[in-house]
């Protein structure tokens, strides 16, 4: 299930020191403090983080979907070599929901209320699939009306919604949560898009739609070729169906590996922590957390981020932010107990783990 | 642990939230427009109070006629001008912003004291004291406001007090329902029912956790409404419903300069200017004022 | 196993539970108004819980297990006559509680304490956190000012807080904290039996670790009994003795924690435990889905309420309620085929998943 020529290829998408600012009634607070990672052709990447991390933040900018005053991004996205951040928000219609999808967590409210379903799925048909119309058209000599209506049909029962003469007639409110998901599935995936944003698509689903809707991604992106980012807090939908896992930490992608040794050895303390935090099934253990809180972000810590709350934190911690490490090709951490790179320190400082390591 | 550390711990935490409070009203005044409004705003109800004090003729103001001086233009003896009376209308002015704050201040008071309480009733007791109470107040908002409190000045007779009176009625039910739509969404807060599960009574509940949390749009939509009833009284004076002459009043100074105001314009146009400039103060305080507590509520 | 026997030992099992049990749910309905005819009568009712029974052992964590919309939150109010229960009863320490006036019911609130999924909503945005505490222990007797106080620091010292956080709004509180404060104030007025109703779903998985620790220290050190209600079947297992697993207003098996994981009986159960991602690459495996909608609660499905959904179902499951079939001491399922299907290793062997016309194409 790992990819292994994810080094080879090239990345479908290329985010590099990614940082964006909102304003707050305390100055400018930082949201995304440098953001590095790259998606690559049919490849399911996990964007894993705790509440207020940045993790949404990431997906919107990416887009740019965040709120115009006084929101600053920096930075670079590369779609295909395209850099999507020099692109004004004209100029970048064609990318959105064309080229890169968005699926958000509460599906109900991000279909528009005051149109059907067919109404909406017709709409993007003619927008994005004139060809196929056409096609289908031609194949089944009807009109292109009926073409529409055709391809709608297609595209519901490739997602597992039945009964679709009723969905077409149907509003978001008339339908359970579990299949708008399914619903917005089949729009965002209508154009074939290249990347798949999945902001906690399934947090809002109950256990058994979730487990649907999970096959029901993989399954279809990996025939279409599309690659998903998948943002969620939930590990377990990390390991069940991601290729690659990135932690994000205050602002941060603290470590990105591919999922097993993500989970075999993670590096960096915090995802070491939060994996221990995380409840399995037959363990039967007491759950081991990480003390303390998230940090604010209008008055964020110096150096690295997680140094208050870090077991091994040392001085240069304090200091400076570590700089991303390469623990093998496609293992990278930020974090000083890796590799060669020290800060100048003054004397007396040393490498040493000032704290205990908790179990 | 000893009061005296409590006590300590009660004061650096109420410093802090004094702080808060500190800031949010530096937040109001940061806006350029809202701090100008509320000087204006105090000026004018300075102005009011010390009217005896500061007008240049207070007696003009109370309504004594001066013959000798008609219809004179703005000049150093009369900075605004003078009526048809003589009167200076600065003073007249002056003495007019107090019939139009006071009588604001009742209209909306009286309002809310009347409104908020029903309300709360309606929002809590959904079954028959809330649907007697929805009717009473769809009943009396199907009438338009200005044409009711016409009526009522007419049956009743026309002075200040009856116009104020006239005014009241058509706009309680305004608090009324403003407040039984924020009880019906917090009433199935979990505090509530965290109350109820401690074995609270209705009344508790009531005034420990209703009352206060809805105490903010009330006073929000208090501030907003005093432009409003400013206008709202300044319109049944000029319609010879309120105030009544020699008594200054701005509604009834426009009516009174009306038919000179091809030649003397300043007669009718200062009055309204006046009117003008305190109600919009009022709509940009409370506009801001609206913004910073939901900004507030927000973080 | 002849059924008399069994039904022998369910029995005395059933009075040594009695014995023990804190609470006694027996033939519990609460059902809400849906829909009024033209005199403004319910027509037709909201069966949110629909015959329940079940023991609850005092000193144990029983978990409540199973989707959205089951009726879990209610049932968890009905125990605490919060909920308008119609028919049924519930004992509380063997007394009969459901029905009793607010009145009689006063004096038994503060055994009985309850802690919410939101914490942001349960915590009153205008009081501080000592108004919020000595709201709960002024229904205690023999507390003024002072001692409260006192207590009030003492709470949130139990719950991890200090003293300082006395005199904050809950606006100044992370969610954890935030939980943690409701959680003291559970603890306020010292209940025998506090009620978690999703108590950590909305919190992080560093946080909720941290909270769900506190709980389970609590509960030994303060001797309390627990209902844990959740949705996460990967926490329940983590602090809960037994669980009970519900379906559409009914409960359809209870088991002990370890049991229920290893060998479920009811065949939702184990698309519960199947359809888990669990947080570990090596064991990646088809997760189990359920074919259909959540069946509607104002017209529940006939005999088993899961049989639209079970892929076991026969002509049985539609006709005839399945009765509890007890395994051992407060252990049961609601199974007409739960023997065949333990005792047919297909159940084990198999993933139960119908659905998956959506195979993967690699």
């Amino acid at each position: 299930m790992m990819k292994s020529n994810t080094s080879v290829s090239q990345p479908v998408l290329r985010v590099r020191n990614l940082k964006v600012d909102f304003p707050s009634s305390r100055g400018r607070v930082r949201i995304l403090e440098g953001v590095n990672f790259s998606l690559y052709p049919g490849e399911i990447l996990a964007l894993v983080g705790e509440t207020g991390c940045g993790k949404s933040v990431t997906a919107k900018s990416i887009l740019n979907l965040l709120p115009r005053s006084g929101v600053h991004r920096h930075g670079e996205v590369f779609l295909d070599g395209c850099d999507l951040m020099k692109l004004s928000n004209a100029a970048m219609r064609p990318f959105r929901g064309r080229r890169i999808a968005m699926i958000f967590q509460n599906p109900q409210s991000s279909i528009n209320p005051v149109f059907t379903l067919g109404e909406q799925i017709f709409r993007l048909i003619r927008m994005y699939l004139s060809d196929e119309i056409k096609a289908v058209q031609q194949r089944l000599n009807i009109s292109g009306r009926a073409a529409v209506g055709q391809i709608a049909k297609e595209r519901f029962e490739e997602v597992g919604l039945t009964d679709v003469e009723r969905l077409l007639k149907s509003y978001a409110h008339q339908i359970s949560g579990g299949m708008a998901q399914r619903y917005r599935i089949a729009t965002a995936l209508l154009s074939s898009p290249e990347v798949l944003i999945a902001d906690e698509a399934t947090s809002a689903l109950d256990v058994t739609v979730q487990s649907h809707i999970l096959k029901l991604l993989r399954s279809l992106c990996r025939r279409k070729g599309t690659s998903i980012v998948f943002i969620t807090h939930d590990l377990g939908i990390a390991a069940q169906m991601c290729d690659r896992v990135a932690v994000m930490y205050s602002g941060r992608i603290v470590e990105t590996a591919p999922t097993l040794s993500i989970f075999e050895a993670p590096r960096h303390p915090y995802t070491q922590g939060l994996l221990a935090a995380v409840p399995r099934l037959g363990s039967g253990k007491r759950l081991a957390n990480i003390p303390g809180m998230i940090p604010d972000l209008a008055n964020p810590p110096a150096g690295c981020r997680f140094h208050p709350r870090c077991p091994q934190v040392m001085a240069c911690c304090k200091e400076e932010k570590p700089p991303q490490q390469d623990i093998d090709e496609q293992h990278q951490v930020a974090c000083y107990l890796y590799g060669e790179h020290v800060p100048c320190l003054p004397t007396g400082h040393s490498r040493q783990p000032q704290g205990a390591i908790v179990e | 642990m000893s009061d005296l550390d409590f006590k300590q711990l009660a004061e650096k935490a109420a410093a802090d939230h004094r702080r808060h409070r500190r800031y949010l009203l530096r937040l109001v005044f940061k806006k350029r427009a809202a701090l100008a409004a509320a000087a204006i705003l105090s000026l004018m109800v300075l102005a009011a109070v010390f009217a005896p004090w500061i007008a240049p003729y207070p007696d003009q103001g109370k309504g004594e006629v001066n013959l000798a001086d008609r219809l004179q233009p703005a000049s150093f003896n009369h900075y605004l001008g003078t009526d048809v009376y003589g009167r200076d209308m600065l003073s007249r002015i002056i003495y007019g912003s107090r019939i139009s704050i006071f009588g604001g201040l009742i209209i909306v008071v009286a309002a809310a004291l009347i409104g908020v309480p029903l309300g709360l009733l309606a929002g809590y007791r959904e079954g028959i004291p809330g649907a007697i109470i929805t009717r009473v107040v769809e009943l009396v908002l199907s009438f338009p406001a200005v044409l009711l409190a016409m009526g009522i000045s007419i049956v009743a007779g026309a002075g200040f007090a009856t116009a104020v009176i006239a005014l009241i009625i058509p706009w309680w039910p305004w608090y009324t329902r403003l407040v039984q739509g924020e009880v019906i969404s917090i009433k199935h807060m979990l505090y509530v029912e965290a109350a109820g599960m401690l074995g609270y009574g209705r009344v508790y509940i009531l005034f420990r956790h209703l009352l206060p949390n809805i105490l903010t749009p009330v006073i929000v939509m208090m501030l907003l409404d005093f432009g409003p009833a400013i206008i709202s009284i300044g319109l049944l004076s000029f319609l010879g419903l309120g105030t009544q002459p020699p008594q200054a009043d701005w509604g009834l100074m426009v009516w009174e300069g009306a038919p000179n105001i091809l030649n003397q314009w300043w007669i009718a146009v200062v009055p309204g200017c006046a009117m003008f400039i305190l109600v919009t103060a009022f709509n940009l305080f409370g506009d801001r004022l609206k913004e910073v507590l939901s900004i507030d509520s927000n973080q | 196993m002849s059924r008399a026997c069994r039904q022998a030992i369910h029995a005395s099992l059933r009075e040594r539970l009695l014995n023990k049990a804190i609470i006694q749910l027996n033939q519990v309905k609460t059902h809400f108004p849906y829909r009024k005819n033209w005199r403004g009568q319910p027509a037709e009712w909201l069966r949110a819980v629909d015959g329940v029974n079940l023991d609850i052992v005092a000193g144990e964590c029983l978990g409540l297990v199973g989707e959205s919309g089951c009726g879990k939150s209610t049932l968890g109010r009905s125990i605490l006559c919060m909920a308008p229960v119609v028919s049924g009863s519930v004992l509380f320490h063997g007394k009969e509680i459901q029905g009793l006036n607010d009145a009689k019911l006063r004096p038994l609130r503060p055994k009985m304490q309850m802690v919410f999924q939101d914490p942001r909503a349960s915590l009153n945005p205008k009081m501080t956190v000592l108004q919020i505490l000595q709201e709960a222990l002024f229904i205690c007797p023999g507390f003024d000012h002072r001692r409260s106080l006192e207590r009030s620091a003492e709470l949130l010292d139990t719950v991890d807080l200090r003293p300082e956080h006395l005199f904050r709004y809950p606006h100044e509180f992370s969610g954890g904290q935030q939980q943690r404060i409701c959680i003291a104030r559970a603890l306020a007025t010292e209940p025998e039996f506090i009620v978690f109703d999703e108590a950590t779903s909305a919190l992080d998985v560093s946080v909720q670790a941290q909270v769900i620790n506190l709980m389970a220290d609590l509960q030994q050190r303060l001797n309390l009994t627990y209902l844990f209600i959740s949705h996460d079947l990967s926490i329940m297992e983590q602090v809960c003795h037994r669980i009970a697993v519900m379906y559409a207003g009914r409960i359809m098996e209870v088991q002990r924690a370890q049991a229920l994981f290893g060998s479920p009986r009811h065949p939702y159960t184990k698309v519960l435990r199947d359809a888990l991602p669990v947080a570990d690459p090596r064991q990646r495996r088809e997760l189990a889905t359920l074919p259909g909608e959540v069946p509607s609660l104002v017209h529940p499905p006939s005999g088993c309420r899961f049989h639209t959904r079970c892929v076991y179902a026969t002509d049985v499951c539609r006709d005839a309620e399945p009765r509890m079939s007890v395994i051992d001491t407060g252990n049961w399922v609601r199974c007409h085929h739960h023997e065949h299907l333990q005792a047919n290793d297909e159940l084990k062997a198999q993933p139960l998943n119908r659905s998956t016309e959506i195979k993967e194409t690699p």
